[in-house]
């Protein structure tokens, strides 16, 4: 068993190693959240506006660091999946285990998405100040292990980066501009993965807390994505049927 | 090792010209210990298909595999992480393997010094050339001795003296008792072969 932990744990730091040495990781890493907090949350409330919403001043940040936090995560998340999917099977069948395999994939994915969140947060901070911190970074987590499940998801239909891309950062856009503060409050809206955290960090940005039933239901949501991802990267590790 | 009866179709296309494509119709092989074989057929014969169904990468339609021993498998296409270096791939596959430290250590040194690639243990694997991945590529199956050793269009990539040394690697293993599968689309050298299947029609003929 403590065998079982260390080589997970070593494979996972592997995993992790090999997403921060990409350059272009780096770049979006700092890049993504200073757009989201800085430019897009400056512009949010007239955009909120025509869409029949309304979000402004440092909720419209701490949406937009939320955001950022779910588009990257999505996005490492599908690459976890799609870029490794031969070579991650090959490790398993040389005895690592395709749940092995998984749970190491699921570690590495998990310290991605607190990454992004953390620099998201610190953005977010650093630029708009917030009322309700430790509020804002559980919300900004969330945000992005949802995503986590979602890329992760879209990597196991999807091989192809540019159609695999794209189709993650489609439920983005729906799920963005259908949350709450933007198009409104009812029908498709109320389906949306992200509705509830947009709500905790909403209230965080405007210095309020949020009531249990949100907590809960948030958790419950990245439990659900978790388990989703946690799948994904078992399956995708297992043999194939065609 | 052996496959018999082996049965394999895919699904090809879309609605309404989706149709089924039967790749393997009942193959049939076996490697023994000790036995440096060869499996050859055209392009799109299913070899590589064959190969991944004994490995346990693909599913079968019908037959059996049975297997005895730990197994080695050199998938066609290096199947590594470009971020990471040489030196990560061995540590990674000793995890798999349960190799122990020393273990590791050594048959990472020998599989450096045979293959001669080991000024590249530090380098990244996007900053190899073709040849060398393969080399890894074919390490990494290599490092824990396996009983049966299978691999699939191994030396393509490889310069001359690299592929001359790779019939030798491939020689003094299976003089050591290890069973050894080459698939490739042209064996040139049959006279190193104990023995050659052709892989056609879905079926495997001894040549």
């Amino acid at each position: 068993m403590p065998g079982d932990v260390s080589a997970i744990a070593l494979s996972g730091a592997d995993f992790l190693r090999e997403h921060l040495r990409a350059r272009l990781t780096l770049v979006m890493l700092i890049a993504l959240p200073a757009v989201f907090v800085l430019v897009s949350a400056s512009v949010l409330d007239e955009f909120a506006a025509a869409l029949g919403g309304s979000v402004a001043g440092n909720s419209a940040s701490a949406l937009g660091a939320g955001w950022a936090a779910a588009f990257l995560a999505g996005a490492l998340g599908f690459f976890q999946v799609a870029s490794s999917r031969e070579a991650d099977r090959r490790l398993a069948l040389a005895g690592m285990g395709a749940a092995r395999v998984a749970v190491a994939r699921i570690s590495a994915s998990i310290l991605l998405g607190l990454l992004v969140s953390t620099v998201a947060f610190l953005t977010l901070w650093l630029t708009a100040g917030i009322a309700h911190p430790a509020h804002a970074f559980a919300a900004i987590l969330i945000f992005a292990l949802i995503y986590i499940g979602i890329g992760t998801l879209v990597g196991s239909v999807l091989s192809d980066p540019l159609e695999g891309s794209l189709t993650v950062a489609f439920v983005f856009l729906i799920d963005a501009f259908s949350g709450p503060g933007m198009s409104g409050s009812g029908g498709i809206a109320q389906l949306m993965p992200t509705r509830k955290a947009a709500d905790v960090l909403i209230a965080a940005g405007s210095g309020q807390g949020s009531p249990s039933g949100d907590w809960i239901a948030v958790g419950l949501t990245t439990l659900g994505a978790l388990l989703l991802a946690a799948t994904a990267f078992w399956l995708s590790a297992r043999p194939r049927s065609s | 090792m052996r496959a018999e009866g082996l049965e394999k179709g895919f699904h090809r296309g879309l609605p309404p010209r989706r149709r089924r494509v039967e790749v393997l119709k009942g193959a049939s092989l076996e490697v023994r210990r000790g036995e440096l074989v060869g499996l050859v057929g055209e392009n799109g014969s299913g070899k590589s298909t064959l190969m991944k169904i004994v490995v346990g990468l693909l599913e079968r339609d019908a037959g059996t595999v049975e297997r005895g021993g730990k197994l080695g498998y050199c998938p066609q296409t290096p199947l590594l992480w470009e971020k990471l270096t040489v030196e990560e791939h061995f540590e990674l596959f000793a995890r798999a393997y349960e190799l122990d430290p020393a273990e590791a250590a050594a048959a990472t040194e020998n599989l450096l010094e045979e293959l001669q690639f080991g000024r590249y243990r530090g380098y990244r694997i996007e900053d190899l050339s073709g040849g060398t991945r393969q080399k890894l590529n074919l390490a990494l199956a290599l490092m824990h001795r396996p009983d049966l050793l299978l691999l699939d269009e191994p030396y393509s990539g490889f310069d001359w003296e690299t592929y001359l040394r790779f019939w030798e690697i491939s020689e003094r293993r299976r003089d050591a008792g290890m069973g050894i599968l080459i698939v490739s689309h042209f064996l040139s050298e049959r006279e190193r072969l104990d023995r050659v299947y052709e892989l056609r029609d879905g079926r495997c003929l001894e040549t």
